[in-house]
């Protein structure tokens, strides 16, 4: 009696995920007694068609090179934006202020001066223009659809590389990588400015460089903020590389467009196919799950309550 | 030990330090008082370079620290600092934020480091929570552990910004418990605090600051008791009642 509760109490995590897979199987197997539930399951069909499945590969495959390639974008351009840019208003104000010390008194040369105006006028000029540029990226990735960006590169390819106009794999994965890193810019812009200034302050102050303030202090809590967010973009980016099909490139909806012609009996291929995305994207929401609760900071956020052994809740109005 | 020479900060049109001069000897301890938005925290950032000043020299034993060719990485080793809102690294434990400067950014093996972190730990009498996150520790306990991370570079010198009053009443004698003993073992410390206990017990000279400068100097007795100028006497009265 008491043992297979503990053990319930043990495996709930796995009894959870079982439970959560059962309703999705569950509502799918539902779904095709529907259609074709009255005509019977053609097996044969099913199983002639076994290379389809195993083209998820490649989409996988795909998405997670666009994705790790992306990541990189993602960050540098992510970073980029969380610069701080002086308005024009405040520029000229401090200006203002050098020009009057400068005449109450003067001090150094003047060709020094005009020089040091000039130099700060170009690195803060500089940095406005990087930062507005990355700025554009993100709205242009944001504001298109991918199904758009993904011919805008391939017709970029003919156009201009027409020697890699063929390699529909390359162009598939440059496209994903574009991008998704547009959307982790944005990713990684929150969760960077999330972390508190007085993180980077601290540790500018026992003698880190802003580099390694970035590796050692920042990035270690901004990565365990946006788990959650990147996940999403991994999941939204495997489904978004059922597109590249327009590529010709050999993924699991090409398949069944150069096969099957999207005409007649296919029903039984999307369901199956269905079945496989789901089975790959809730593996992977478990790892990642997983992956949250061993890098959680003790102490930090919501915890999920464990009760020592034998400690039960009181039960409340019963 | 700490010169500051006419220092002026401007942060866009707003005029923050306006000529700040002053010296502070080895081994002694300084207080800052002042209302706030007086320059005070600008003034200590200015010190180690957090803040670069817009004209004024900076002398950290001996070495005017800024000028071109200096790394401020370096500046900073030399002098530590301790924050109002204590700013540990939330990610590493007690002890792993007392090694990281020392690891990374000095490259001191990590047996060492550890070694060194631990007798400062204990030092803030917290040898005992050496593997607790901050957010699993007390304010006064956070405090003190970021005591022992400023400590562990071996600084020349302290600086600390109102490092009691982000603290509940109750924490706040354990971590100025920890400043009096540092400063009793011969530590150069500059320390804005509103603790008049503090400042009274272990300050060797007072500085009250007013809009970016400072009004008047001098002993505990001084400024409390006998405070020469109106503005010194109108804030005195309204932090000691």
């Amino acid at each position: 009696m008491t043992n297979w509760r503990k053990f319930l109490r043990d495996r709930w995590r796995y009894f959870d995920a079982a439970l959560a897979l059962a309703v999705i199987i569950g509502s799918l197997v539902y779904i095709y007694d529907l259609l074709v539930g009255n005509r019977g399951l053609d097996v044969a069909y099913i199983t002639r068609n076994y290379p389809l499945y195993l083209h998820a590969v490649f989409n996988v495959y795909a998405t997670t090179i666009a994705f790790v390639v992306g990541m990189a974008l993602g960050f540098s351009v992510g970073w980029l934006r969380t610069a701080r840019t002086v308005s024009v208003a405040k520029f000229a104000a401090s200006m203002r202020v050098e020009k009057r010390e400068r005449q109450e008194a003067p001090s150094g040369s003047e060709v020094t001066r005009r020089l040091l105006v000039v130099l700060s006028l170009l690195w803060y000029g500089t940095k406005y223009v990087v930062r507005r540029i990355g700025d554009g990226f993100v709205e242009i990735i944001r504001g298109t659809p991918l199904y758009v960006q993904i011919l805008f590169a391939s017709s970029f390819f003919i156009v201009f590389l027409p020697q890699y106009a063929s390699e529909g794999i390359l162009i598939g994965i440059i496209a994903l990588a574009i991008n998704t890193g547009g959307y982790q810019a944005e990713i990684f812009r929150a969760g960077l400015q999330t972390v508190h200034s007085g993180q980077v302050e601290a540790a500018r102050a026992i003698g880190f460089s802003r580099l390694k303030a970035m590796r050692y202090v920042i990035l270690p809590q901004a990565l365990r903020l946006i788990i959650p967010p990147l996940t999403n973009e991994y999941i939204g980016l495997f489904k978004a590389s059922t597109l590249l099909f327009v590529l010709g490139v050999q993924g699991e909806i090409s398949y069944i467009a150069q096969h099957e012609g999207f005409a007649g009996d296919v029903f039984e291929i999307f369901a199956i196919v269905t079945v496989i995305f789901l089975a790959i994207t809730v593996t992977l929401s478990f790892v990642v799950q997983a992956l949250e609760r061993r890098f959680r900071i003790p102490g930090l956020g919501i915890e999920q309550v464990k009760l020592p052994r034998g400690v039960r809740l009181a039960r409340v109005g019963g | 030990m700490i010169r500051v020479e006419d220092i002026q900060k401007h942060f866009g049109a707003l005029h923050v330090l306006r000529g700040i001069t002053f010296d502070v000897q080895k081994a002694e301890a300084i207080v800052i008082i002042g209302p706030s938005g007086s320059g005070k925290s600008t003034l200590l950032r200015c010190i180690n370079l957090l803040v670069e000043p817009d004209s004024g020299k900076v002398f950290i034993d001996g070495v005017h620290v800024n000028r071109h060719g200096i790394r401020h990485e370096w500046v900073r080793q030399q002098v530590g600092m301790v924050f109002q809102s204590f700013n540990l690294f939330t990610h590493l434990t007690a002890i792993e934020n007392v090694t990281l400067g020392l690891t990374r950014v000095k490259g001191i093996p990590h047996d060492q480091a550890i070694e060194k972190a631990r007798k400062l730990l204990a030092r803030v009498g917290l040898a005992a929570k050496e593997n607790a996150y901050p957010a699993e520790l007390s304010g006064g306990q956070q405090q003190r552990v970021a005591i022992a991370r400023a400590l562990a570079m071996d600084p020349k010198a302290m600086l600390f910004d109102e490092p009691t009053s982000a603290l509940d009443p109750e924490y706040i004698r354990e971590v100025l418990d920890v400043m009096a003993a540092l400063a009793r073992e011969g530590m150069t410390m500059i320390v804005v605090t509103h603790e008049m206990g503090f400042a009274s017990n272990v300050a060797s000279r007072i500085l009250f600051m007013d809009a970016g400068k400072i009004i008047e100097e001098g002993t505990a007795e001084d400024i409390f008791q006998n405070p020469k100028e109106d503005r010194t006497r109108s804030f005195v009265s309204k932090i000691l009642r």
